[in-house]
């Protein structure tokens, strides 16, 4: 790898237009906090607040009347609050994925969307987090679940996989919420220096926790990045197998399936780039970020969506396959009773959306089509939550004893929930959007042409760039005098 | 301090300390709150921190409130009654009615409230066990909407206004000798009851005694008075029989004495092992599916009134095995055929009732006419029967006359206006009397009515006296059993409302100068041994009397001649068809008539069939419906055309359900639904079917048309699916596969061969609970169901939370049909609730240990620790955990409250509950041992089901104790585990049932 040529891992093309300056780079992405907010943001951010008051709606009529005004049953004990959670959850994975994965495979392409996808993440995770925390009959009593020593030596049933559940999801949350921030740091730092009034200088100085980019602090802070990553990595296999040991674990046909964890992360990776994909586009759009995040950064990731979507498309196979080729009547209903019983329907949405769809990125032209991509990445969004939906509900709405079986049908509640818990996300995200750097400037501006010293030559299609423009540790910058915030971030060669 | 002080000599105002000695600066602080309390409203004159702080309190306010847990209060006794201790009941043995019999109970108080009706093991018809109404009485005596006042003309009275105007009409009656006088009562199996009205009668000779109720032994009496010459009640021993020939007879559910029936049977089915006595062989012949019917080994469905030609046919094909009746009534038999019934259904049931003079038994239902139950006389004498499998007894009240004529000779005379006063004792005759006959319409032309009933409903409002009656666990009677053994049904706690009785009215009216119900009822009980304080104390304490009040009738002798005339005057049974239907009058199988549509367990307890709550529906075949176009869930309406007598045709709206097993043709409608004024949950539940019934058919009626509304009605099921699949779940056999493989249960359902997850408990001490549940014996009769929602607390959610899937059953009785045809299907019932698994696949999944295993194998459930994730109730295979989605004991009124069972807690909304195996009970028995110093014996602990099931078909103890009869059942070779391939090593075993259907007779 070169200065030159940052992005030779993955092809021959620029991974940025060469035009861009690391000046620039900063003033795209710090302007937007900087600036005030234009009316596309007013309208988002206004729709996502009637959402989440939505959520805040159903969730105080829930915690008033019980679990009762949900649709949930005997025989569907879960139903929407379940699916939501681990929908959520899957979510939730991209972005840890996108961050630690491809930073630790030097997949450099990822710093234009790394922060956007570590902000996704968090905020699934509290979407998902929500779930099971109203979802209980008594939520009240939730901190039973946690091992707080007591004097009449009740603990948590540390066989049960929900409690798994507590402590999986719990760290997931915690890890990336300080791999987000520590990622934060530098970008908070640019804020800060750029501020111009009194009190952003103090929030943004506050936030960057004295970050002055010395040396050491560009020493430390790779050290807990590559820490951070590396605890990260195998946090996105165990969280989504952990939530899939709910299932796995029990006895009911349908969840006690041993390809559930690597089926249920596969799908989660499937559903987090879907969710990257919708949110990146709209960004995009909206804050005129096409130069940051290039029609080449989204191709690669169609590439992974038809990956994952292939993957998880086999699993319903061999789900299939298994079930059929067993001894286990209970087995087989419960999968020839998803496909052709009373919620067949949700069957064919699933299938439609996760594995037929993707299938329209092996055309290049489809796959570099910004509509089709965010077609088929709203699709997918809605074909996971189906799949958790088939899962859950279907299996539990037939089980072992004919005259228990029974339906579920979700009520007024079970939708402003859900769709107030999509009023959540978007709200958080709205408030990122205007006030924390939403692009990874510093790692961006490492990707620079000529952003890393090398011996090669220029490559000749690309002018040089201006001299004060490329960040070089502990350098006057022409326009904001010492800006160490800019410094490069040098990946040690592995 | 010195800036504008006043000019001195200037008069200064001030008007605090403050302005006097700056009177120039405005006051700094509370300014503002003197100046808002001068110029008005204050809140438009905040300050901003002002605002901010108020609208802060505001909203942290908002956060406080929350629904609160119900506060709990206590409250002691300021003096301790003698006989009472707090937490231990006390048991009294009483007895209540139900349809002609009278099943002696014990029922238990706690604290001086009823809290639980147990059978008592000592009443014949009883023996222990009680039906689902006896076992729901408790809710029926707690019902909040009872009439709580006399009431005059609607306007709310004092008693003694009532006792007053009872005063002055008894002595205006006195002195007519009780001309216009004319008292309705219900067929009475009281003795002081009948002994006060045969005072009253001889007092007043010119009064006039009515008697009413919709379902009644008429037929039954007319049968015998045709066969036998005096009306009787046939009084089957039921373990005698071997061979069971049910003719359109309900006899395990709806029709007299089913307890008994029940226990009789289920002995007669008693299989302990392969190489046992062959069980008992029914058939029945019926046009509804009935409980009886969905345990019969051959079942024929067929229009109710082609079942008199079944009989016909079925005594002349007995001829033919040499049972003679006589050349007589051999003439009047016509055929041994009958159209569209296979001759198998004839003739093998002939040649098997032949094949066992005198351990066989046939049967007529109540809804048969005189002629069949005359014709099924003869035949059990004929057969030998008589005396061996049936007794033929007097009833108490051997001059009853026709409830039916009756009633219409009352409305005459009331038409007529020769009804000065209409005494009503009991029933609802504006709701129930026959259509025909317009009850209601000459009532208004009775210048003084008093009704005597416990609600103020549909005839109570339209009387000018309603009298609130007492029910039977708060007042003193006593009652006589069909089989005559006499009972004193002696008060569990003084008159919530206080309700008379029937008998204290007769007295009012001038029968009997004695105002005390008790005194009444012990002068009576002398003339049965009570005659001396320790007799009556005796026949108190043990409920069921020595002498027998009736008796078994001898010296019959047939009357043929009456017979066969009878049965030549049978109209010839018309085929239905699609444009003019039969409908056949059901007693309902929970609200009997309609008297306890009000009691909400029952209404909440699916129907042992259809599995419907709060509904009744028009029953309709497969075929039948689906040749007219109709669905279950479909508005109809029924008219009944061409009634003789009315112009008008009589219509009713209902909605439609097709059930299997329905006769083709032929619409069951179930009585006692859709009333018009009474309780909330009787209000809108169910269709009113009375309007079709007629006095000249008041059982099964011809010629009705159906007519589609084009309206779907929501109808609420607890079981909405209705086959096995397939799967090895209520197991059964027939006898000759039974005997070829004996442990055919556990092959169906092997256990897995897989070591348990986690590690095994040690279940080796004792005691170690587990249950048996003979479903060879079971009948499904679901007292049972309502005897555990008794004992444990178990809310009632209603019709809307049922059709969202949250019955809160522990116990359910699942039915499923088995067979091809659904036009005949076999029916197996299997009551299923928590298995208590050893391996508990609810347990470990619970995240907080809300529920565990207990070291004596029971699975308990920490209320108060449950958060409600409800993962064990996905994880149970058996799907028994129930869920309080809702906080399902709010408003309940404070009467109601009275029976909860105080050994068990109610639970809040939010936690999940299910079965406990009674461990309130095992914890009481327990203490109960270690007070007197021995071990827990068997039976000593018995759960509600258990105890209340008439068939004795569930044994509950300890497994370690080789003794015991649970360790017993479990050692018969039909055991099985349910779904035993998951591994949950349940310790509820089922034993399968056994077929017992006629080589002869196939398909």
């Amino acid at each position: 790898m070169t200065a030159d040529h940052p992005i030779s891992e993955i092809g021959e093309a620029p991974l940025l237009p060469a035009h861009i300056t690391p000046a620039r780079v900063s003033e795209q992405v710090t302007s937007v906090t900087e600036r005030p907010a234009r009316l596309g943001w007013w309208l988002y951010f206004g729709s996502s607040l009637l959402l989440f008051g939505v959520l805040g709606a159903s969730v105080s009529y829930l915690f008033w009347e019980g679990i009762g005004v949900w649709g949930n049953n005997s025989p569907v004990a879960w139903a929407w609050d379940i699916t939501n959670f681990v929908w959520w959850i899957g979510i939730g994975h991209a972005g840890t994925l996108i961050s630690a994965i491809l930073f630790l495979f030097r997949q450099r392409w990822r710093t234009s969307i790394n922060r956007f996808a570590e902000a996704m993440t968090l905020f699934a995770v509290i979407c998902a987090l929500l779930f099971p925390l109203i979802h209980v009959g008594r939520p009240w009593h939730i901190y039973y679940t946690l091992p707080i020593p007591n004097q009449m030596g009740v603990w948590p049933n540390f066989k049960s996989p929900l409690l798994w559940d507590v402590f999986a999801v719990g760290t997931y949350f915690t890890v990336s919420l300080l791999f987000w921030y520590v990622g934060l740091l530098p970008d908070l730092a640019t804020a800060r220096d750029r501020a111009r009034s009194l009190f952003r200088k103090r929030v943004y100085g506050f936030a960057a926790l004295g970050w002055r980019g010395s040396h050491r602090h560009w020493r430390h802070y790779e050290r807990a990045y590559l820490i951070l990553a590396a605890l990260s990595t195998p946090l996105v296999l165990s969280v989504h197998s952990v939530v899939s040991f709910d299932f796995a674990t029990s006895v009911i046909p349908g969840w006690h399936t041993t390809i559930f964890p690597p089926y249920f992360v596969a799908g989660a990776v499937f559903s987090g780039f879907a969710m990257v994909m919708t949110l990146m586009l709209i960004a995009r759009q909206v804050f005129d970020l096409e130069e940051l995040i290039t029609l080449q950064h989204l191709e690669l990731m169609n590439k992974i969506l038809l990956v994952t979507g292939s993957m998880v498309g086999f699993a319903y196979a061999t789900e299939f396959f298994v079930a059929m080729s067993s001894d286990n009547p209970y087995e087989r209903y419960a999968f020839i009773n998803r496909a052709t019983g009373p919620y067949w329907w949700a069957y064919c949405i699933m299938v439609t959306c996760n594995v037929l769809s993707p299938q329209l990125f092996w055309f290049r032209r489809l796959r570099t089509s910004v509509p089709v991509m965010f077609a088929v990445s709203i699709l997918v969004n809605v074909g996971m939550w189906f799949e958790r939906f088939v899962i859950i509900v279907t299996s539990l709405h037939r089980d072992y004893l004919p005259s228990a079986w029974g339906y579920f049908r979700p009520t007024l509640v079970d939708i402003g929930c859900f769709v107030g818990s999509l009023g959540l996300f978007f709200t958080l995200f709205a408030l990122f959007l205007r006030w924390v750097p939403q692009v990874a400037m510093f790692e961006v501006k490492a990707i620079l042409p000529g952003a890393q010293p090398g011996h090669r030559p220029q490559h000749p299609d690309e002018p040089r760039p201006a001299p004060s423009a490329v960040p070089q540790p502990g350098r006057q910058h022409p326009e904001h005098g010492d800006l160490p915030a800019e410094a490069v971030l040098e990946p040690k060669e592995a | 301090m010195t800036s504008e002080r006043a000019p001195s000599g200037q008069r200064v105002f001030w008007r605090s300390l403050e302005t006097k000695e700056h009177p120039g600066q405005p006051r700094e602080l509370g300014s503002d709150v003197v100046k808002q309390s001068i110029d008005g409203p204050g809140l438009l004159r905040l300050r901003r921190r002002q605002f901010l702080s108020l609208s802060g309190a505001i909203s942290a306010l908002a956060g406080i409130s929350c629904i609160r847990r119900p506060v709990e209060k206590i409250m002691p006794y300021s003096e301790m009654p003698e006989d009472v201790t707090v937490g231990v009941p006390s048991h009294y043995a009483s007895v209540l009615t139900r349809r002609g019999e009278a099943i002696g109970v014990v029922v238990q108080s706690s604290e001086g409230r009823p809290t639980k009706v147990e059978g008592n093991a000592d009443h014949p018809a009883s023996g222990g066990g009680t039906d689902l109404q006896a076992q729901a009485a408790l809710l029926d005596l707690y019902d909040s909407e009872r009439a709580r006042t006399p009431t005059l003309k609607g306007t709310a009275k004092a008693g003694g206004d009532l006792d007053a105007a009872l005063a002055e009409l008894a002595g205006q009656l006195a002195g007519s000798g009780g001309a216009g006088l004319h008292i309705l009562s219900e067929p009475s199996l009281s003795p002081t009851f009948l002994r006060l009205r045969t005072a009253l009668a001889a007092k007043l000779p010119q009064a006039v005694f009515r008697t009413y109720a919709p379902l009644n032994d008429a037929n039954e009496r007319a049968g015998a008075r045709l066969a036998f010459g005096r009306p009787l009640l046939a009084q089957p021993r039921w373990a005698a029989a071997e061979v069971i020939v049910a003719l359109d007879s309900d006899f395990l559910m709806t029709e007299t004495g089913s307890v008994e029936a029940a226990r009789g049977f289920a002995s007669g089915r008693h299989m302990a092992s392969a190489s046992a006595r062959a069980p008992n062989r029914l058939y029945v012949v019926e046009p509804a599916l009935s409980v009886t019917g969905a345990n019969a080994d051959h079942r024929l469905s067929l229009p109710a009134q082609s079942i008199a030609s079944y009989a016909r046919a079925l005594a002349a094909a007995l001829a033919a095995h040499g049972i003679s009746l006589g050349s007589a009534l051999g003439a009047a038999l016509g055929r041994a055929e009958l159209a569209g019934v296979p001759t198998a259904w004839i003739e093998a049931v002939a040649q098997d009732l032949a094949a066992h003079r005198g351990a066989s038994l046939l049967i007529a239902g109540s809804r048969q006419p005189a002629a069949v139950h005359a014709l099924v006389h003869a035949l059990n004498a004929a057969l030998g029967n008589l005396g061996k499998t049936v007794a033929p007894v007097s009833p108490l009240d051997a001059e009853q006359p026709d409830p039916f004529a009756d009633i219409a000779a009352l409305v005459r005379d009331m038409a007529a206006g020769s009804v000065q006063t209409l005494v009503i004792l009991g029933g609802n005759p504006v709701l129930d009397a026959p259509a025909d006959v317009q009850f209601k319409e000459a009532l208004a032309r009775v210048p003084l009515s008093i009704c005597l009933s416990g609600h103020r409903h549909e005839t109570g409002e339209l009387c000018t006296w309603h009298v609130p009656q007492a029910h039977a666990l708060e007042s003193w009677a006593d009652q006589v059993s069909r089989a005559g053994t006499y009972s004193v049904q002696q008060p569990l706690i003084a008159p919530l409302f206080k309700g008379r009785t029937d008998a204290l009215m007769l007295a009012a009216l001038g029968a009997d100068t004695e105002r005390d119900p008790h005194l009444l009822v012990k002068t009576t009980a002398a003339s049965f041994g009570a005659v001396d304080e320790p007799s009556w104390q005796r026949l108190l304490q043990r409920g069921v009397g020595t002498s027998e009040a009736t008796r078994s009738a001898t010296g019959l002798s047939l009357q043929e001649a009456a017979i066969a005339a009878a049965i030549r005057a049978l109209p010839e049974p018309a085929p239905p068809r699609n444009d003019a239907l039969e409908v056949v009058f059901l007693a309902d199988n929970k609200l009997v008539d309609g008297r306890h549509a009000n009691n909400a367990w029952l209404q909440e307890l699916p129907d042992p069939i259809t599995r419907i709550t709060w509904d009744n529906a028009a029953l309709i075949a497969p075929s039948t419906a689906q040749a007219l176009g109709v669905a279950s869930g479909d508005l109809i309406r029924l008219t009944l055309q061409g009634a003789s007598g009315s112009p008008q045709p009589r219509s009713i709206e209902i909605v439609a359900w097709v059930q299997p097993g329905q006769a083709q043709g032929s619409i069951g409608l179930p009585l006692g639904w859709g009333r018009k004024r009474a309780g909330k949950h009787a209000l809108g539940a169910g269709f009113d079917v009375y309007p079709l019934r007629t006095s000249q058919a008041p059982h099964f009626a011809l010629g009705v048309k159906l007519t589609r509304l084009g309206v779907r009605y929501p109808l609420s099921q607890t079981q909405e699916h209705d086959l096995m699949e397939g799967r090895p779940l209520a197991l059964d056999a027939t006898l000759e596969s039974y005997r070829a493989q004996p442990r055919f249960g556990q092959t169906s359902s092997p256990d897995p061969a897989a070591s348990p997850l986690w590690k095994t408990r040690d279940y080796s001490q004792g005691p170690q609970w587990g249950m048996a549940i003979d479903l060879n014996r079971c009948v499904g009769c679901n007292a049972c169901v309502i005897a555990c929602q008794a004992e444990n607390n178990i809310p009632v959610v209603g019709k809307e939370q049922i059709a969202r899937g949250r019955t809160m059953a522990w116990l359910r009785i699942d039915r499923y049909y088995v067979g091809e045809d659904a036009d005949q299907p076999e029916v197996a019932f299997q009551p299923v609730s928590c298995q208590h698994c050893e391996q508990a696949p609810c347990e470990n999944v619970c995240p907080v240990n809300g529920t565990s295993h207990s070291p004596e194998g029971l699975n308990d459930i920490a209320y108060n620790r449950c958060i409600g994730t409800r993962y064990c109730m996905n994880n149970c295979p058996y799907k028994v955990r129930r869920f309080n989605f809702l906080n399902y004991n709010l408003d309940i009124p404070e009467t109601q409250k009275l029976v909860y069972n105080p050994d068990v807690t109610l639970r809040f909304r939010g936690v999940v509950e299910k079965c406990t195996y009674c461990v309130q009970r095992i914890e009481r028995s327990k203490i109960a041992a270690q007070r007197e110093g021995r071990a827990l014996k068997d039976g000593d602990v018995r759960s509600a089901c258990q105890q209340a099931c008439p068939a004795e078909a569930i044994h509950f103890g300890d497994l370690l104790d080789e003794r015991s009869a649970v360790a017993q059942a479990r050692r018969v070779d039909r055991e099985y585990a349910l779904l035993a391939e998951v591994g949950t090593h349940p310790r509820t075993r089922f034993l399968g049932k056994i077929r017992n259907p006629n080589p002869e007779l196939k398909g």
